[in-house]
């Protein structure tokens, strides 16, 4: 935990650090850092001192912890963030059907009671296989057969390959969720009860929040988390590290603690895609339950529980 | 008279209980927080302080948010006062070392970071202090690619090489640093050095082949968190693929509909239309037939 | 019937066919209806006001018996096509007494399935979205088009043949009163007969019916496609348009069938729609049965013999599960019965070929039910991690009441039409007549 708490927190100074050493300097190529490419100098400089004991001058806009962001309009949420293509990693071996991820994503997203976007579905292919844990979230898929069919493109695919949900637009026809072969759209049939002053925030399709009564969600791979450079709530919040999410294009993941070439997690351990023969092309890829941490059994009490 | 018995015993026993009541409240309604300092240096730059702020409830540690913090460089004093922050929802706060404290900061090698909080409705007062000592890191890259970084300690007014620190040597990604190799921590020797093998071939780097490599101590007991970057050419050239978010798909906006769907569409819809059109106008026709005769 | 009608003279002809004020008995049916129709807007005024959870659909039956009945409606639409169209351009005279019964039920059906769609919707107040952001590559946006389009038709389709009949309604002012003579002159003043607008009208008419036949096959087709584009166990069939289209034909005949009957003993039409009719209706049904029948072992046989591991339970629950009732009173009153009881010449006499066509009707609304229903609740990953409401599906009082609200809405649609317009075409029939005569 602690291990984790740090590098997550090592990574918010990689912003601090790129603006201390690169203050002027434009971030050039889509691939620099993401924090500190959405920071705008604010002009206003600051003196600080070095740890030499010397004075340097630093723009304001890049002293703060979480640098402040500019908030998304509604088109630039709709594009994504250039030169990214973002992957989740999930290692079966590892899932012990906690719900970590389920309440994290829940509270993070203030989703209606009884409303997951994060199923953890107890799995077993045939009789005498054995049975495991399998998380699920939004696959992502780069060929989306909920996009295909939205009559007015309120759920879309980003270049970074998320995709997400317009609230604002949606009309409630709920053919994604029949499109969906993973079944993971849920709905609000009725209003969701959230608390008052979140239900009144404009939507942002980066956040997914506030949800909506009559319109359709899902997980969004926490696109306003990803912007800031952070991990999604559900890798954060899995004390197990399953999920892994990085970007197919840096070749790496990570869950917090441990970070693995993207390359080498899907030879070595022979990672797969859920439903390869629909054509979906998902962005969320599995690693088989081979050599598992825990045994079945040990999540089947905290199932109960959850589906009384 | 009933009435006025009530009323007076009501109004003793109240006298009563309200300094018992109170007592209680301090004893157990108020509850205890820890306070962790963890001291930072960023390419040996601007070093800054970051106070984490946690309450135990139930058996498990719970960030708290909105605790009133003073900091302050080696006594608790005004002339040495770093600033006075609030923890925001992760319990965290961040401060730096400002300008007018270039004194205090050069008198010394070693520092003291002192957080006091002086206490509030919910929880008592508490202050923790953290004692660092100064430190660099450097980093540096051979040819056969390998990463060396350096960590020296200030010992009276010379930097110092030391030994047996752990030292992290990765490549800044997403959200996280990917190892150099498998090896997790590289340990200095009498030099100050640690080094590790690249092993990270054709990893991507950026439009240029350029990715950013980072030499980093992390939560040394007497050195704080330390970390330097460099870029390096080692990386493969980051060729964007084939992105169908420009292309003409079916589950594109529909701006970018197929072409061959709308030729057809519209092709179908005109067609079917101008006969309907048509249809309208010859009942138009057959009006003015009938109007005329 | 030859004698009958050369007996009647075209006066006579008039006199029957002539629209009537309604009886008490009409009048309790509208009254009987409306009531139908306000407890589908109570309940519809619920559904706006608590949204969509007043009815019982959720996460995994996302769809329930509202777009079953979307399915009913767009379907029995089609008999529009069939009879008029079909009939007209094959030169199968003996049904145009039937055309306008079928256009009538067809404008109704149509208009029907597109309010029950925004019923349908969660965020009906963004149905201008549809328009505003309409994406091309979606299927439903095929269907509001291609629903507008046989709307369209539809309607031109009911009005070219009802000019002629609002010339002779316009002579009786008195007996249609002011207020309906003013509606017929707005609507038919202009026409006057003459040979050129005789020309113009006929050559609409047969435009018409050439355009309505590639639109309604459009139309039920789009809607199968709502389904078999989607990956789903059960809707993800090439079978679906085909199959749907031949169900669509059957379920309109029947539900023409029906309303002759009704209309026929209502009216006293004896002389105009005849045993030869009922027992023509009789061939054309129990053929469009065989045909469906057919589709439906396509449909079925195939998966059954492979019992694909991802179809399994979906084709158990229907065959052997807690479906198999609906789904063999369905194929039973709905296919089989019928071709049973319509093989023997006994069996196409009014009355019979009445229950038939009920069968028929009732038996198609459960169909579209089990198209629906049973796909989605056998989703390709496990139902788990949801409440146990969202495990099985029963249409709430809100979404009877609404669907029950639409049928009525559509049988009062076509209830007030046939109060206002004749329900066979008179000058048609005059026509007829006078070429027998001769």
């Amino acid at each position: 935990m602690e291990l984790k708490d740090s590098s997550r927190r090592d990574f918010l100074i990689a912003g601090l650090a790129v603006a201390a050493i690169a203050t002027g300097c434009t971030p050039g190529s889509p691939f620099e850092a993401a924090v500190g490419d959405d920071v705008k100098p604010s002009g206003k400089k600051v003196k600080l001192l070095s740890v030499d004991g010397e004075e340097i001058e630093v723009d304001e806009a890049f002293l703060k912890p979480v640098p402040h962001m500019p908030t998304i309009t509604n088109a630039e949420a709709r594009v994504g963030i250039p030169g990214k293509k973002f992957v989740m990693v999930i290692d079966l071996s590892r899932c012990k059907n906690l719900k970590k991820c389920q309440s994290a994503c829940n509270h993070a997203h203030d989703l209606n009671p009884g409303e997951n976007w994060i199923k953890v579905d107890p799995m077993q292919s045939a009789e005498h296989t054995a049975p495991y844990w399998e998380p699920t979230t939004c696959m992502h898929c780069d060929e989306p057969p909920c996009v295909k069919v939205c009559p007015v493109d309120a759920t879309f695919k980003r270049q970074d390959g998320i995709v997400l949900i317009d609230s604002d637009r949606c009309i409630g026809c709920r053919f994604c969720m029949a499109a969906c072969p993973y079944s993971t759209r849920v709905f609000n049939w009725g209003a969701p009860e959230i608390p008052a002053d979140v239900a009144s925030q404009p939507y942002s399709a980066e956040t997914s929040i506030p949800q909506k009564k009559g319109t359709v969600g899902k997980c969004d791979f926490c696109a306003d988390m990803t912007r800031m450079g952070m991990l999604p709530h559900c890798v954060s919040a899995c004390p197990n590290g399953t999920f892994f999410y990085g970007d197919l294009n840096e070749d790496s993941v990570t869950n917090g603690a441990e970070t693995f070439r993207f390359s080498d997690l899907m030879r070595d351990k022979g990672g797969y895609r859920l439903m390869e023969d629909l054509g979906t092309k998902p962005s969320v890829y599995y690693l088989p339950p081979v050599s598992r941490n825990f045994p079945f059994e040990s999540g089947l009490e905290n199932d109960k529980l959850q589906n009384k | 008279m009933k009435l006025l018995n009530k009323i007076l015993f009501g109004s003793l026993s109240l006298l009563f209980l309200l300094p018992g009541y109170n007592a209680f409240a301090q004893t157990a309604d108020k509850g205890s927080v820890s306070v962790a300092v963890s001291y930072f240096n960023a390419n040996n730059k601007i070093p800054y302080v970051v106070v984490k702020v946690k309450t135990k409830v139930n058996g498990k540690f719970q960030n708290v948010g909105g605790i009133p913090l003073k900091l302050s460089l080696n006594k608790d004093s005004e002339g040495t006062l770093i600033g006075k922050v609030v923890t925001n929802e992760q319990g965290e706060a961040t401060a730096i070392i400002p300008q007018s404290l270039k004194k205090e900061w050069s008198s010394t090698v070693k520092h003291t970071f002192i957080a006091a909080f002086a206490g509030n409705a919910k929880y008592d007062s508490t202050s923790t202090s953290l004692t660092v000592s100064k430190a660099k890191i450097l980093i540096d890259t051979t040819s056969s690619r390998s990463v060396v970084a350096t960590v020296m300690e200030l010992k009276d007014t010379t930097w110092t090489p030391v030994k047996g620190v752990d030292v992290v040597l990765a490549i800044r990604r997403l959200g996280s640093d990917l190892n150099i190799n498998e090896t997790a921590t590289f340990a200095t020797d009498s030099t100050g050095k640690a080094s590790g093998d690249f092993k990270r071939d054709s990893i991507p780097g950026d439009l240029k082949g350029n990715i950013t490599l980072v030499a980093k101590v992390l939560d040394n007991d007497t050195y704080g968190n330390l970390f330097i970057e460099k870029k390096v050419h080692w990386g493969s050239k980051f060729v964007s693929k084939a992105n169908d978010f420009n292309a003409r798909t079916l589950f594109a906006t529909r701006a970018k509909a197929p072409v061959w769907l709308m030729v057809i569409a519209t092709g179908i819809i005109i067609g079917v239309w101008t006969v309907l059109i048509l249809l309208v106008q010859n009942i138009l026709k057959i009006k003015k037939l009938g109007n005329e005769a | 019937m030859e004698n009958s009608k050369s007996i009647a003279g075209e006066e006579q002809i008039i006199q029957d066919l002539l629209p009537r004020k309604f009886k008490n008995s009409g009048k309790i049916l509208v009254y009987i209806l409306s009531a139908f129709c306000l407890v589908g807007i109570y309940a519809y005024y619920r559904q706006l006001r608590y949204g969509l959870i007043v009815t019982h659909m959720r996460d995994y039956v996302s769809w329930g018996i509202y777009i079953s009945n979307f399915v009913f409606f767009v379907a029995i639409s089609l008999v529009g096509s069939l009879i008029t169209a079909v009939f007209r351009l094959a030169g199968v005279k003996w049904g145009s007494p039937l055309t306008r019964i079928a256009e009538m039920i067809a404008v109704a059906a149509i208009i029907f399935a597109s309010i029950i769609i925004i019923v349908d919707m969660g965020s009906p107040e963004r149905f201008y979205n549809l328009f505003l952001y309409g994406r091309i590559q979606s299927p439903i946006i095929w269907d509001v088009i291609v629903i507008t389009t046989y709307f369209f038709i539809s309607i031109l389709l009911l009005y070219y043949p009802l000019l002629p009949d609002l010339q002779i309604l316009l002579r009786f002012k008195e007996k249609s009163g002011p207020r309906l003579h003013k509606f017929y002159s707005y609507l038919g003043s202009f026409w006057k007969g003459s040979h050129k607008q005789y020309l113009l009208s006929k050559k609409a008419i047969n435009a018409l019916c050439i355009a309505i036949i590639p639109v309604a096959f459009t139309i039920h087709t789009v809607t199968s496609w709502l389904f078999a584009t989607t990956y789903r166990p059960g809707w993800d069939s090439t079978n679906f348009g085909a199959y749907f289209i031949a169900g669509a034909f059957l379920v309109g005949a029947g539900a023409v069938v029906v309303a002759m009957y009704i209309f026929r003993k209502w009216y006293g039409l004896e002389k105009y729609i005849t045993l030869d009719h009922f027992d023509k209706m009789g061939r054309v049904l129990v053929l469009l049965c065989l045909l469906y029948l057919y589709f439906n072992v396509n449909e079925f046989l195939t998966p059954f013999f492979k019992m694909k591991e991802s179809e399994a339970g979906y084709l158990n629950d229907m065959f052997s599960g807690s479906f198999a009732p609906v789904f063999w009173f369905a194929i039973f009153t709905g296919i089989i019965l019928p071709i049973i009881i319509l093989l023997f010449k006994k069996g196409r006499k009014p009355l019979p070929m009445f229950i038939v066509g009920i069968m028929v009707v009732v038996g198609a609304w459960f169909k579209r039910y089990l198209i629906v229903t049973p796909t989605l609740l056998h989703p390709f990953m496990p139902m788990h991690d949801v409440p146990a409401s969202y495990h099985h599906y029963f249409p709430s009082w809100e979404e009877w009441a609404i669907t029950m609200g639409s049928l009525a809405g559509a049988i009062l649609i076509i209830v007030a039409l046939c109060r206002v317009f004749p329900i066979i075409p008179i000058q048609e029939t005059i026509n007829e007549h006078h070429e027998t005569a001769k």
